[in-house]
């Protein structure tokens, strides 16, 4: 295995370690509010892997400028896509949260625990 | 500005405007958020209604909003399976919305009626949105607006298992939601496209030159099967929805079992179909051993969750494992790559809406006049409220699948899907399940017509406008289960275009 | 052959009967006693409906009408063909006489009772009219749920545990059967009944045919009461009120035998059953249900269950008539459902008034009855007499012809088991016409009253036609005629 080649694609490692990290926080940790955090380092993997898509090393916006020109021709553009993409998913997932914290708070209100498997133990269906 | 040209988008535009304004009439009067919601429903209802006959599968209405060309901007994009969707969910909005009119009076508390309205519309434009939409990315944001929208009309009643229900359906379905965007965002990365027809054509020349970039696009069609099969609750990723559906508030459970899991399904028809359907000969391994995998699971999972209906004593949390058995013939009928058996998939996702829908609102009605949940105490219901227990009776014929009813047609032509790929099992195990959904359903007919009266004999219904979608739903069961002609041949067109290949 | 007409009459035939439904709601609780009387009126219209329909019937000729497409390649449509004349006729005919008996019998519940009792007749006629296996299985599967609300009509624990085991066993068979037909219409492309075999070897294999043939025997040997897959008939017939379990043993026992003469005549086709060889196991299986369900009725102590118990023994007459695969004995097969239906239907009914006069079930309290209901029980032996085939009664007729189908077929062995089967009913039979009438200590009174007339009518009916089909055989319009231009056709 080739180091740099690693470290060139170091986005895409650390974006999977995260999706892995936030999915076991969302699956195995008891404590609902550890649980989001897990939901949010997930929702941050997918982020950065989109934005790492559309990077491109010294790339340029693409306006029409004088400058757009060379970099147009050097393939040194940026896709502005995926920027508008997370900018959405960033929204989907505050939104996410902002709906699962209330209901976080509801729950402790009611259980008096964030306790998952405490709070599934009580009134079973 | 001409309008019928922006009919597409306007299909979801309207209920957007409407939602969003909803608020601002509660604001002065509270009563006034029902007729809104109504009449925004009724004109989006004609707007989906008037374009039955002007789409096919294969010449789909197409719509570029803000005139951006497809594989650049989004593209509305209603073919004959989204414009099937479109109609089911406008027509069922409205039979919701009226029935709701009572009930949410009782069963809500009154500051947060304004809200149940608004979010109501906001789920039904989120559903027209992904039923019409072309673009992947668009589909998500609209996916997680209805799954967000219906965490939270979930948890409106306000009482402590809601709310616990709410947050588990919550974190299942925001992960599902994850794993679905990391998907989009493998597919972008090899393909560059988000518009769905666009990528399949982008795969298809990637098979041909064997791209070394086909292994991540097979992963993200992983991810996106995963992802779709929680929100349509197959088994085994289904542990949420008996809890949330039978706890919401019944006109919600309705919504949500008759169209949301639904999306579920399309989510799954547009990936493995529109999406990776073209570029099949270059996935074929990983494909089909996806579809095998769905209707296995789909098969396993309709004896299963019927057994799973049979032990339950409360009715709605019953009626919420008979949703389970049903996607599970849904995706049955999906997986198992026939034109019958496809069709009969999707005259099942329009038979179950009705079924499942009128099988919520009775439980509503019961729990409205009497406040039970539990079957044993329907006894004798029959009697005093023959409506709401004969429209239960109807519909459970289509639930079972006994002729002459929708659910019987598309159980008919996913067993015959079945039986041309020569999956026996799937028909032992689909025969089975059904037997075994006759106990659960006829036990609670059998509590309200054939035992001793529990609340007295005199007639004692609900309102009318509780009374008549249940009526209607009943009505409609019977009546595609005879006329099914008028749907099926489209049906079967549409699955003809989606499976070639 | 006959010629083929267009009508819309079968489906007014079929959807008369809901009209009681109307009726119902309309007049059930303000006018009780006239809609009761509307009630019988609109089965009497339906036998009526079905007569116009004799002539072309006898000829051979086919009626048509097709409903709706439900699947591509699949109708709901109906076709009155000769065997579909005979079984609605005789439907319409039993039903007159139950509906007429159950004003006297039925004392509470009478809007549940008459609705489903209608919806019932609707939906038997559907299957003696369905055009193709898919009509039939519906209406198969529709009569199967409108019966259970007449099994538990009673409503008391008996009868729920009849009404459930009845329940479990119809509903898999109904799931049983639509393996069978959704495997005919896959291997054999077409599931329209032509009067002749639509399945051949040519097409499909051996092994696939044996597996639907099988399939479908199973699916409607329950309602056929093909044993073992009997269970839930000696339960259900003693708790349904008399002229429900009439209707039951009568035709309803008798749709499960008319589904395996569709899959005989119009799906497979005599020759090829023959080519196949299901006739002698198929044998084998109806000898073994008349003797071993005859010896099962011996000791049964209770009335209707030792009636119950004979139905069985006798259904699989039909069986064993048509699994002869010759002439001779599909007559008597076909005669058995007519005959049967009158000879069961006089023993239910007038079981039914000895329960509802005396009160009395258990056989050992049936001492001196026949000196209190003289005419009920004379119909009584006269009934006994005919299942033990007694000559110049209609159970005579019907061994006659099964013990000629026998012989044709080169299998004369099987008139042993008419023989001991009819041994074994006088057995079960004899002594309760013996203690009826000569253990009686009181002299026999014709008493006026001795029942309600409702039910003494259609009772003594039924007894005198047993004699008449039996005497009558060849007069035009009954069985015997309708039968014959069945089997011609077939053979």
């Amino acid at each position: 295995m080739n180091f740099s080649r690693i470290f060139h694609n170091l986005n895409y490692v650390v974006s999977a370690l995260l999706f892995l990290m936030g999915l076991y926080a969302v699956t195995v940790k008891p404590n609902i509010i550890k649980k989001l955090i897990g939901l949010n380092i997930m929702e941050t993997s997918v982020f950065l892997l989109i934005v790492s898509v559309g990077m491109v090393d010294n790339g340029v916006a693409p306006i029409v400028t004088e400058g757009y020109r060379n970099a147009l021709e050097a393939g040194r553009v940026v896709n502005p896509i995926p920027q508008a993409l997370i900018l959405t998913g960033i929204v989907v997932a505050v939104s996410t949260t902002a709906v699962a914290l209330s209901l976080c708070l509801r729950v402790h209100e009611k259980y008096g625990t964030l306790n998952a498997p405490e709070i599934l133990g009580r009134d079973v269906l | 500005m001409n309008l019928a040209a922006r009919q597409p988008v306007l299909l979801v535009a309207v209920p957007l405007v409407f939602a969003a304004t909803c608020p601002l009439w509660g604001m002065w009067k509270r009563r006034i958020c029902f007729y809104w919601a109504l009449g925004g429903m009724s004109v989006t209802a004609f707007l989906a209604w008037s374009l039955i006959g002007k789409v096919s599968q294969k010449a789909p209405l197409t719509y570029n909003v803000s005139g951006w060309r497809p594989p650049w901007g989004i593209q509305i994009r209603i073919d004959t399976v989204g414009l099937l969707l479109a109609c089911t969910i406008t027509a069922m909005s409205i039979l919701l919305l009226l029935y709701s009119y009572r009930y949410v009076e009782k069963e809500i508390p009154t500051q947060r009626i304004v809200y149940y309205y608004t979010l109501l519309l906001l789920i039904f434009t989120a559903m027209l949105g992904c039923s019409v939409t072309g673009d992947l990315f668009n589909f998500f944001v609209f996916m997680e607006i209805f799954s967000i929208t219906s965490y939270a009309l979930v948890a409106i009643s306000g009482e402590r298992r809601a709310i616990r229900a709410a947050l588990k359906y919550l974190l299942m379905g925001a992960t599902s939601s994850l794993t679905v965007l990391l998907a989009i965002s493998f597919l972008y990365s090899v393909t560059g496209s988000l518009n769905m027809v666009d990528i399949g054509q982008v795969l298809e020349r990637m098979g041909r030159t064997s791209s070394p970039y086909l292994p991540v696009a097979a992963a993200a069609m992983i991810f996106f099967i995963a992802g779709f099969c929680v929100k349509a609750a197959v088994f085994p990723v289904h542990v949420w929805l008996p809890e949330a559906h039978s706890i919401a508030p019944s006109p919600v459970s309705a919504l949500l079992s008759a169209l949301v899991i639904k999306m579920g399904v399309l989510g799954i028809i547009r990936t493995l179909f529109t999406v990776y359907g073209r570029g099949f000969s270059s996935f074929s391994e990983v494909w089909g051993a996806l579809a095998t995998v769905l209707s296995w699971a789909a098969a396993l999972s309709i004896p299963v969750a019927a057994i799973m209906a049979i032990m339950q004593t409360d009715l709605k949390v019953m009626i919420a494992y008979s949703s389970v058995v049903h996607v599970g013939y849904i995706v049955l009928g999906i997986s198992v790559l026939s034109v019958q058996g496809f069709a009969g998939g999707l005259f099942n996702i329009v038979a179950h809406a009705m079924g499942k829908g009128c099988f919520f609102l009775v439980a509503g009605i019961i729990i409205y006049k009497h406040g039970f949940r539990r079957i044993d105490d329907l006894k004798g219901l029959g009697r005093s409220m023959p409506v709401t227990a004969g429209a239960f009776a109807i519909a459970s014929l289509s639930i079972v699948g006994l002729p002459p009813s929708a659910g019987f047609i598309a159980k008919w032509n996913i067993l015959y899907g079945c039986l041309q790929q020569s999956q026996y099992i799937q028909v032992v195990l689909a025969l089975f399940g059904s037997m075994l959904s006759a106990v659960y359903c006829f036990k609670v007919v059998y509590y309200m017509f054939f035992t001793g009266s529990n609340v007295g004999a005199k007639m004692d219904e609900g309102p009318m406008t509780m009374l008549i979608p249940v009526t209607l739903l009943a009505a409609g069961t019977v009546f595609f289960g005879i006329f099914s002609a008028l749907l099926m041949p489209t049906l079967s067109n549409a699955a003809r275009v989606l499976l070639a290949r | 052959m006959g010629k083929v007409t267009s009508s819309v009459l079968p489906s007014i035939i079929v959807f008369t009967p809901w009209l009681t439904l109307l009726v119902a709601a309309l007049w059930a609780r303000s006018r009780p006693r006239t809609s009761r009387g509307l009630y019988t009126a609109i089965t009497v219209a339906t036998g009526l409906l079905i007569l116009p329909m004799y002539g072309i019937a006898l000829d051979g000729g086919v009626v048509r009408q097709h409903l709706v497409r439900v699947v591509p390649g699949i109708d709901l449509a109906f076709r009155i063909d000769t065997v579909g004349f005979y079984f609605g006729l005789l439907l319409a005919v039993l039903w007159i006489a139950a509906g007429v008996y159950s004003l006297g019998y039925i004392h509470e519940r009478h809007t549940r009772y008459y609705c489903f009792l209608a919806l019932n007749l609707s939906f038997c006629l559907g299957v003696a009219f369905s055009a193709n296996m898919f009509t039939l299985f519906i209406f198969y599967e529709l009569m199967s749920l409108a019966t259970y609300p007449l099994i538990i009509h009673e409503e008391t624990a008996l009868a729920r545990r009849a009404g459930l085991k009845y329940l479990i066993y119809s509903i898999s068979a109904g799931a049983v059967i639509l393996a069978a037909v959704l495997m005919q219409y896959f291997y054999g492309d077409t599931l329209s009944f032509l009067g002749h075999g639509t399945l051949s070897l040519a097409k499909v294999s051996k092994p696939v045919l044996l597996t639907i043939f099988s399939v479908y025997m199973l699916g409607f040997g329950v309602k056929a009461c093909i044993m073992p897959l009997h269970g839930w008939v000696p339960d259900a017939h003693p708790a349904a009120p008399a002229p429900a379990s009439a209707l039951l043993s009568g035709v309803l026992l008798k749709v499960g035998a008319f589904g395996i003469i569709r899959v005989l005549y119009d799906v497979f086709g005599i020759k090829l059953l023959r080519e196949l060889g299901v006739g002698l196991p198929m044998l084998y299986v109806a000898s073994f249900t008349i003797i071993v369900a005859s010896l099962f009725a011996i000791p049964q102590t209770d009335l209707k269950r030792r009636l119950a118990y004979s139905s069985v023994a006798q259904v699989s007459y039909i069986i064993l008539g048509l699994f002869l695969l010759s002439p001779d004995g599909a007559v008597g097969g076909l005669l058995q459902i007519a005959h049967h239906a009158f000879m069961k239907g006089t023993l239910f009914l007038c079981a039914g008034i000895i329960i509802h006069e005396t009160g009395k079930r258990d056989i050992a309290d049936m001492e001196g009855v026949g000196s209190k209901l003289p005419l009920t029980m004379m119909a009584f032996s006269i009934a006994a007499l005919a299942m033990m085939g007694t000559p110049a009664t209609c159970g005579f007729i019907t061994k006659w012809e099964l013990g000629l189908g026998a012989i044709q077929a080169h299998r004369g062995y099987f008139i042993v088991v008419l023989l001991i089967s009819a041994l074994l009913n006088a057995v079960y039979y004899l002594p309760i016409v013996y203690l009826a009438f000569f253990k009686s200590k009181e002299t026999i009174k014709f008493s006026k009253r001795e029942t309600r007339p409702s039910m003494l009518i259609p009772t003594l009916v039924c007894g005198v036609m047993v004699i008449v089909l039996g005497i009558f055989v060849t007069v035009p319009g009954l069985p015997y005629s309708l039968v014959k231009v069945v089997v011609n056709a077939v053979f």
